[in-house]
């Protein structure tokens, strides 16, 4: 499945698309996935033990997972993953 | 009390006389400084449904007690009046010299009266202040102004707070401009310093800030500095600055589009975001007292304005004079910025203004013939930089714009105030709140119209475990959220080091300690914010406000998002009401927003 990574950290990385070799996966699936693709941008935000660096929170589609199904949210074709720091102001 | 100096400069220009006013320890105590102390003078000192513009109004300019000691984020003021914008509250935040130089001189702060009868200027140093004549400068922009003075008075180290010709023609959303980049934008605070005939403040003090331990200030810097390298979130806001906002703001459907009827805009992705800013960024720099440099200048590399360089452009002028016009030039946007800066005008409610103006164009509402020929479509760089010279100018159809967008929807008529982004008459900033309905009621509940820095909700509804379209909570979330920047503001530190390090209020709490000798805890700090917003609160409803001001424009509550993340949403009246009833039960204010005799007694009001 395909899916669309973005990056807004140190590093900012938009709209990677990433083929992942997964059926029907959670959040979590991926992100073990993405840290096994050595090098990617998503290397300072994620952590081995599947958990998000300090300061940092993950968004599907736009929507904070915490408002959705945490690590166990659904991730389907073409879904937009967003692994941010906790931007703020204006 | 150590840390402050415990007067201010009380100046009438329209006498021609100055003289100290006092401020006890207790009143800091009880207000702290900035926004607080200001609540408190402006409450009793003006008197009430007084015309913002005439002479009777009054200006203040509040530092607070962790300026000039060094504790990050320190080098902030706050310009308080009753606003010509929205005939209510206003506080107007900056960062700039005139905080640390006012209190270095000896004084927190100085609240100017009257009118002069000539255009003038005020010198200020350690033996006090002279009112001169400002012949010369009137009618020059601000960066003229602030090398003009700078050059005059052989001075070149001291701040420069002035107002561009948009604040002398007293347009209604005016700035006050600080070392050339600095703004206290929101309000139309540039249109009272202009309806007094004063046209520049030229500062310099040579004293010492004391503080009661400076060595556990210094002590306090290291550590937050030390905390500040290991953050991702500061080494991400120093490298990219507030542009980053754009990518965030996009991908969760918030980001003003096309005079906020979008939420997305993908054109505005690696053009006009941190990406597309960081490709003209030159360096960076810090402000005065802070360890974080987080502020970006930016040169424009290529094409007509090649060579423009500003100090920004920060998120809101990329959202309101960009994605919210269909701009996507970052080189136009920071050619409109630079301009703004030098007219005098707030980015916000300008980009705003104009977005408002290219909709009634496109939907026929106006014709080229009333905007003197004008074309102004949502894309057109050039039509908005015309647009911004004749709302400076007033020049014909700009006469209207500069009294802002609710009364340009007043004068255009026909279905325009449907369309027309504002809370009790001040311009929306960048964030669209039908994506995130705390938002909405932060808007709609601001004492100074709609404002994006008593709360961030975003921060809550987007990054947080908050969900975006719910009501339930947000009275409470938003009545937190407020109180934290009370408290920020009223010690007058910049929002950024306290989220991005992050400094806690307890961190707070010990520089205040540190600076002034006297302890407050977190919930002394909590309990003086309650007594300020409450006050504040006061202050409108004796100015004529009520609930029904704490309202949203008819796009917001009942036309659905048509895009993004939340497509479809709206947040309809009843939403509104559930979430101002909760907002107003947690404030301890009746059913229509006013503080009960119980409330008024617990915060000693």
């Amino acid at each position: 499945m395909n899916v669309i990574i973005n990056v807004f950290g140190p590093e900012i990385t938009l709209k990677q698309e990433v083929v992942l070799e997964l059926i029907s996966p959670t959040l979590k699936d991926v992100m073990r996935d993405l840290l096994e693709q050595k090098g990617g941008p998503w290397q300072r935000i994620l952590k081995n033990d599947l958990s998000l660096a300090e300061g940092c929170v993950a968004l599907v589609n736009g929507r904070n997972i915490m408002s959705l199904g945490g690590f166990e949210t659904k991730i389907h074709e073409g879904d937009e993953i967003t692994f941010t720091v906790l931007v703020a102001g204006g | 009390m150590k840390g402050v100096c415990g007067k201010l400069l009380d100046i009438d220009l329209t006498q021609g006389e100055t003289k100290d006013l006092p401020i006890s320890d207790e009143m800091i105590e009880k207000y702290l400084g900035g926004r607080g102390l200001g609540a408190r003078l402006l409450f009793d000192m003006l008197p009430p449904n007084t015309d913002p513009l005439s002479p009777d109004n009054i200006l203040i300019f509040l530092t607070g007690p962790l300026t000039g000691t060094a504790a990050p984020g320190s080098s902030k003021f706050v310009v308080i009046t009753k606003s010509p914008l929205t005939h209510g509250w206003c506080d107007s935040y900056s960062s700039g010299r005139l905080s640390v130089e006012l209190k270095k001189a000896g004084y927190d702060g100085m609240v100017v009266r009257g009118k002069s009868n000539h255009p003038c200027y005020l010198k200020i140093d350690d033996n006090g202040v002279e009112i001169r004549e400002a012949g010369l400068i009137w009618g020059r922009d601000s960066f003229e102004t602030e090398r003009i003075l700078k050059e005059a008075e052989g001075n070149p180290s001291g701040g420069v707070t002035s107002i561009g010709p948009a604040g002398e023609n007293l347009c209604k959303f005016a700035c006050i401009n600080s070392d050339l980049y600095r703004q206290a934008g929101r309000g139309g605070v540039g249109a009272v310093m202009g309806s007094k005939n004063l046209k520049a403040i030229l500062i310099r003090g040579t004293g010492v800030v004391e503080s009661h331990d400076r060595k556990r200030i210094i002590e306090f810097n290291k550590e937050f500095a030390r905390r500040s390298r290991k953050s991702k979130m500061s080494q991400a806001r120093m490298k990219y600055g507030t542009p980053l906002t754009l990518n965030f703001t996009h991908t969760g459907g918030i980001l003003p589009t096309k005079n906020f009827q979008f939420g997305t805009w993908e054109k505005a992705l690696d053009r006009i975001d941190a990406k597309g800013v960081q490709r003209m960024v030159i360096s960076k720099k810090a402000c005065i007292s802070c360890f974080t440099p987080c502020s970006l200048i930016t040169r424009v590399s290529h094409g007509k304005y090649r060579g423009s360089t500003v100090e920004g452009p920060e998120y809101e002028t990329l959202s309101m004079l960009g994605s919210n016009l269909l701009i996507d030039s970052l080189p136009g946007i920071i050619q409109a910025n630079i301009l703004c800066d030098k007219l005098g005008l707030d980015t916000i409610s300008t980009g705003n203004v104009i977005g408002f103006t290219m909709e009634c164009f496109e939907r026929e509402l106006i014709s080229p013939t009333e905007i003197e020929g004008l074309e102004i479509r949502f894309g057109d760089s050039e039509a908005s930089l015309a647009a911004i010279e004749m709302i400076s100018t007033r020049k014909g159809f700009g006469d209207i714009l500069a009294e802002g967008v609710r009364r340009t929807a007043e004068h255009i008529g026909g279905d325009s105030e449907r369309f027309a982004m504002h809370v009790k008459g001040m311009e929306f900033p960048g964030y669209e709140p039908r994506g995130a309905f705390g938002s909405g009621l932060s808007y709609a509940v601001s004492p100074r119209g709609a404002c994006h820095r008593r709360a961030w909700p975003p921060a809550k509804e987007i990054l947080g475990n908050y969900p975006p379209y719910t009501v339930e909570g947000k009275g409470e979330m938003i009545k937190e959220s407020y109180d934290v920047r009370c408290i920020l503001h009223s010690l007058l530190v910049c929002d950024m080091p306290g989220s991005q390090i992050p400094i806690p209020l307890e961190g707070y709490s010990q520089y205040f300690e540190a600076a002034t000798g006297k302890s407050l805890s977190v919930e002394d700090f909590q309990t003086i914010a309650d007594r300020v917003e409450t006050l504040i609160r006061m202050f409108n409803l004796r100015e004529g406000f009520t609930r029904k001001d704490d309202t949203l424009p008819h796009r917001t509550l009942f036309e659905p998002l048509p895009d993004g993340p939340a497509k479809g949403q709206c947040i309809g009246e009843e939403n509104l009401n559930r979430m101002l009833d909760e907002y107003y039960e947690t404030r301890g204010w009746d059913s229509s927003g006013v503080p009960t005799e119980e409330t008024l007694k617990k915060y000693q009001l």
